[in-house]
């Protein structure tokens, strides 16, 4: 079976920092993969990293087998590529149809296009905001918008970039079941996060990144029994 | 069955002159809209020669103005070059219609030919810019490089080597003499000075520029575009090429910049460098920006309401025109930045209360 | 004798083009590098510095007296339209240029009204040396030391002084500066002034080559927009040695063709380095370093 997705040996340096050190990291079809680390252990850059906004400095990146780390980042999101980061990236001036409707043209057309955005409203628990100006949402729902921007593309893999920052806890909730729909309609996952509820609620596996290395890989219960883990959470301050 | 698959397409089309892009739907526009149709096509029936020459020569200018609505209102692109395809157009027209003459339709095919000209120019141009990730701030500063280089350029084509084909480029002075366009006709060809037949020739292409505008901007690619100048970062995550979007925009608002051009000679028989200068290059940013440049009608009925102000001034108090420009600019991005003209078409129909 | 003849004829010109883009360009790199603003006006405030210096000198004011009379004069105009206009505008780079624009036809127009549509020049002081069968003007041999000079001088008022130390840091983080008790607004207002004074200095400079005209700004204005375009935000690592490079390019050009494609050469250049180096000279610089 192939990975979904792999990376080999893949390496970022911005100079003389080192961000992504020599990183083997695969996502499963079908998994719910959680990305967790202190900040500052190049989550971000690994994302960005595997959209195509950095080239690496070296190592390959591989999607469905093939070798995909010289295209642009419009050409994953076509191959099935989707992302969400952690800063809603909704067009905060036009209203929640014309977004999900921008997002949903590239797939659908006219009529089916009407139903799959009213499909999605309610889905994202937005029906009744269709008019309203994006940037007029709650914190919350904007990143519900931008789940649903990413998951019209009809992606295999969505790579979410803190998915519930900033949320209250029965919105990450929400968002969690949110997640495990997606999952279960065939959508692979790659997510960073720090909420370890959300983790436990949701992942499949998880991977711990330090120092843009990876530490530990393994279920959830793997990874937190394991030594060197404990003592990266517990070196740092009070983690959640 | 042929008939309803032709007209389909055609239907959806026409639809799409409402949309989320446009201000104004249903009748509340439409019919003040049909209004102001009449009155402009009876208009030279009520007015002297000179006065509906004068109304065209506003129209001319318009082109230029939805160009740069669709390029920075749409687009999120504020080029400085839109009197560099101006010049391109005009002088394109002198060259081919000095050398070639008057009959057969020429006129015609040069207009056809001096857009396209300025067209392919804005692509290569925009090619460069746009695939080389150039936008902001350094994409206006190098489009208005380019205005800035071709007026300077074109200055000093005093002389008589300077020329193509029988055309003289004769500098700071301009080209003058080409024919005005003339409509092959049996029985005496038509030739549309500044007048009657200039004006309605120009008000019909500029309807089929405004309904073709609405129709684009409204459309899924327009829906794209839009996307691209709220966040251009998130549109690339969406799949879309993010260039080519631009570099559309951006080809066919140069081209209507050129189209500005063209019609400019025709209605005076003439075309100068100064069209270049960095005083012109900033008018119809004027124009758009205190219109209202995220809407095609705003952009259009500020352009027309403020070129007559600036005939008005330059007339009346010459030294005063420009400044009073400059204050009117200032105060509009200090006070209305999306447009004044906007700002009331807004209040009038309620954006943002669709029910 | 002959080849070290054109040998200094050919510095001479580089020299010569090379101050005029590093004095036309400084203050608007001051305000662009470190606020991000765009003057479209900057060319009326070189205007102010000129007709400022033309004004003092005619009325009795040494050259020297008056040059930094014009330049102070353009400095505290630059500050008034800072606090009017260009801060009601951060982190609005499209409309700042809209509305600058506004203000430079406000000026020049206003200047026209004014003052009418010439005014008494300055001469040219020192005259001229002869070097093989060329004459050269020592003036403009004085405009390169004064090229120098500035750079020195903005570099220790940067690098060396509380106000560059302050300027850059109000500028780098805001709120973490006003929360250190800097009062941002009036670095802001210093800031944006210095570029104008700047400006005004270069007015002044040259105004004794020129004839004084309410748009003589728009003979900088472009040289000084695609230096500090193609130098990026940094002045010193990026202006500088844009001034460099395109001062070589602009002479080897007028050298073989004459002004006009000199001026053409330097615009073209300008258009192929952005597509090279999209972030400017300084961009490209800083990039390797990190």
């Amino acid at each position: 079976m192939i990975s979904l997705l792999q990376t080999i040996n893949l390496n970022k340096s911005f100079g003389g920092l080192h961000i992504t050190n020599n990183v083997n990291l695969t996502v499963e079809t079908g998994e719910i993969h959680c990305l967790i680390g202190p900040n500052g252990a190049g989550k971000s850059t690994l994302f960005r990293l595997l959209l195509g906004e950095y080239a690496p400095s070296s190592g390959k990146i591989l999607y469905q087998g093939q070798e995909i780390t010289r295209l642009k980042p419009f050409q994953r999101v076509q191959r099935g590529i989707s992302v969400k980061f952690q800063v809603p990236g909704i067009f905060k001036g036009l209203t929640v149809r014309q977004n999900l409707e921008i997002a949903l043209q590239s797939r659908w057309k006219g009529k089916e296009l009407q139903e799959e955005a009213q499909r999605l409203r309610t889905f994202l628990h937005l029906e009744g905001n269709a008019e309203e100006r994006a940037g007029n949402l709650s914190h919350g729902q904007q990143q519900w918008l931008e789940i649903g921007m990413a998951m019209s593309l009809k992606p295999r893999l969505l790579l979410l970039d803190e998915p519930t920052a900033g949320m209250s806890p029965e919105e990450t909730q929400v968002t969690g079941e949110m997640i495990m729909e997606l999952n279960q309609r065939g959508v692979s996952i790659l997510a960073v996060e720090h909420d370890m509820d959300f983790v436990r609620q949701v992942a499949h596996r998880v991977t711990v990144l330090h120092f843009g290395k990876i530490f530990a890989q393994g279920t959830i219960d793997e990874v937190m029994a394991n030594e060197e883990v404990a003592q990266i959470y517990l070196g740092e301050p009070a983690y959640a | 069955m042929t008939n309803k698959k032709m007209t389909m397409p055609l239907v959806q089309c026409l639809s799409r002159v409402n949309g989320p892009q446009t201000l104004g739907r249903g009748l509340g526009f439409w019919i003040p809209f049909a209004a102001v149709l009449v009155i402009a096509f009876v208009f030279p029936m009520f007015s002297d020669d000179y006065t509906t020459g004068n109304v065209a020569y506003f129209f001319t200018w318009l082109f230029m103005a939805a160009g740069l609505c669709l390029m920075w209102g749409y687009s999120g692109t504020l080029s400085f070059g839109q009197t560099a395809f101006f010049g391109i157009g005009g002088y394109a027209y002198g060259i081919l219609t000095i050398n070639f003459g008057a009959d057969n339709g020429i006129t015609l095919y040069a207009l056809g030919a001096s857009i396209l000209f300025g067209a392919i120019a804005a692509a290569l141009l925009g090619y460069f810019l746009f695939y080389g990730r150039i936008n902001g701030v350094f994409l206006g500063i190098v489009t208005l490089a380019v205005s800035i280089l071709l007026e300077r350029f074109m200055a000093q084509t005093a002389g008589p080597q300077w020329h193509i084909g029988q055309a003289r480029l004769n500098g700071f002075n301009g080209m003058n003499g080409m024919p005005a366009l003339t409509i092959p006709w049996p029985g005496g060809d038509i030739v549309l000075l500044a007048g009657p037949g200039f004006y309605y020739v120009v008000l019909c292409l500029l309807l089929f520029v405004y309904f073709g505008i609405r129709i684009l901007v409204n459309s899924r690619w327009g829906n794209v575009l839009v996307a691209i100048r709220e966040n251009p970062e998130r549109a690339e995550m969406l799949g879309y090429d993010v260039r080519k979007f631009q570099l559309g925009a951006f080809v066919i608002g140069s081209a209507l910049a050129s189209l500005s051009g063209v019609l400019y000679t025709c209605w005076g028989q003439y075309i100068t460098p100064s069209s270049m200068s960095l005083t012109s290059a900033a008018l119809p940013i004027v124009w758009v920006a205190i219109g209202g440049r995220s809407d095609i009608t705003a952009s259009l009925v500020g352009a027309f309401l403020t070129l007559i102000l600036f005939q008005t001034l330059t007339v009346n108090g010459a030294q005063y025109a420009l400044i009073i420009m400059g204050v009117l600019l200032l105060v509009n991005v200090l006070t209305a930045p999306e447009g004044v003209v906007l700002q009331l078409l807004k209040v009038r129909f309620k954006i943002g209360r669709r029910k | 004798m002959d080849i070290g003849n054109a040998l200094f004829g050919f510095l001479y010109q580089i020299g010569d083009a090379a101050a005029f883009l590093v004095l036309a360009s400084t203050g608007l790199a001051v305000v662009f590098g470190m606020m991000g603003v765009i003057n479209m006006a900057h060319g009326e405030f070189i205007m102010f510095g000129a007709y400022g210096t033309a004004m003092a000198v005619r009325a009795g004011l040494p050259l020297p007296a008056a040059i930094i009379l014009g330049s102070l004069a353009a400095g505290v105009i630059g500050m008034i339209v800072e606090r009017l206009v260009i801060c009601r505008l951060y982190g609005r780079p499209l409309d700042t240029i809209v509305a600058t624009w506004g203000i430079s036809l406000i000026f020049s127009q206003g200047i026209l009204i004014l003052l009418g549509s010439s005014f008494p020049g300055v001469s040219t002081p020192f005259g001229s040396f002869t070097v093989g069968t060329y004459s050269y003007s020592w003036y403009r041999l004085v405009l390169m030391a004064a090229a120098l000079l500035l750079l020195f001088a903005l570099w220790f008022l940067v690098n060396r002084t509380q106000f560059g130390i302050l300027a850059r840091a109000t500028i780098q983080v805001p709120h973490m500066a006003e929360a250190l008790g800097v009062k941002t607004r009036t670095i802001y207002s210093l800031t944006f002034g210095l570029g104008a004074a700047l400006a005004g200095l270069t007015g002044g400079l040259y105004a004794p080559t020129m004839t004084m005209v309410p748009t003589m700004g728009s003979t900088f204005i472009l040289e000084a927009f695609v230096t500090v375009v193609v130098g990026g935000a940094d002045i010193f690592i990026g202006t500088a040695p844009a001034a460099g490079v395109l001062g070589i390019t602009k002479a080897l050009f007028t050298s073989w063709q004459g002004q006009l494609t000199g001026q053409i050469a330097l615009l073209v250049a300008v258009i192929l380095v952005i597509r090279l180096l999209p972030k400017g000279l300084s961009g490209w610089m800083l990039k390797e370093r990190t």
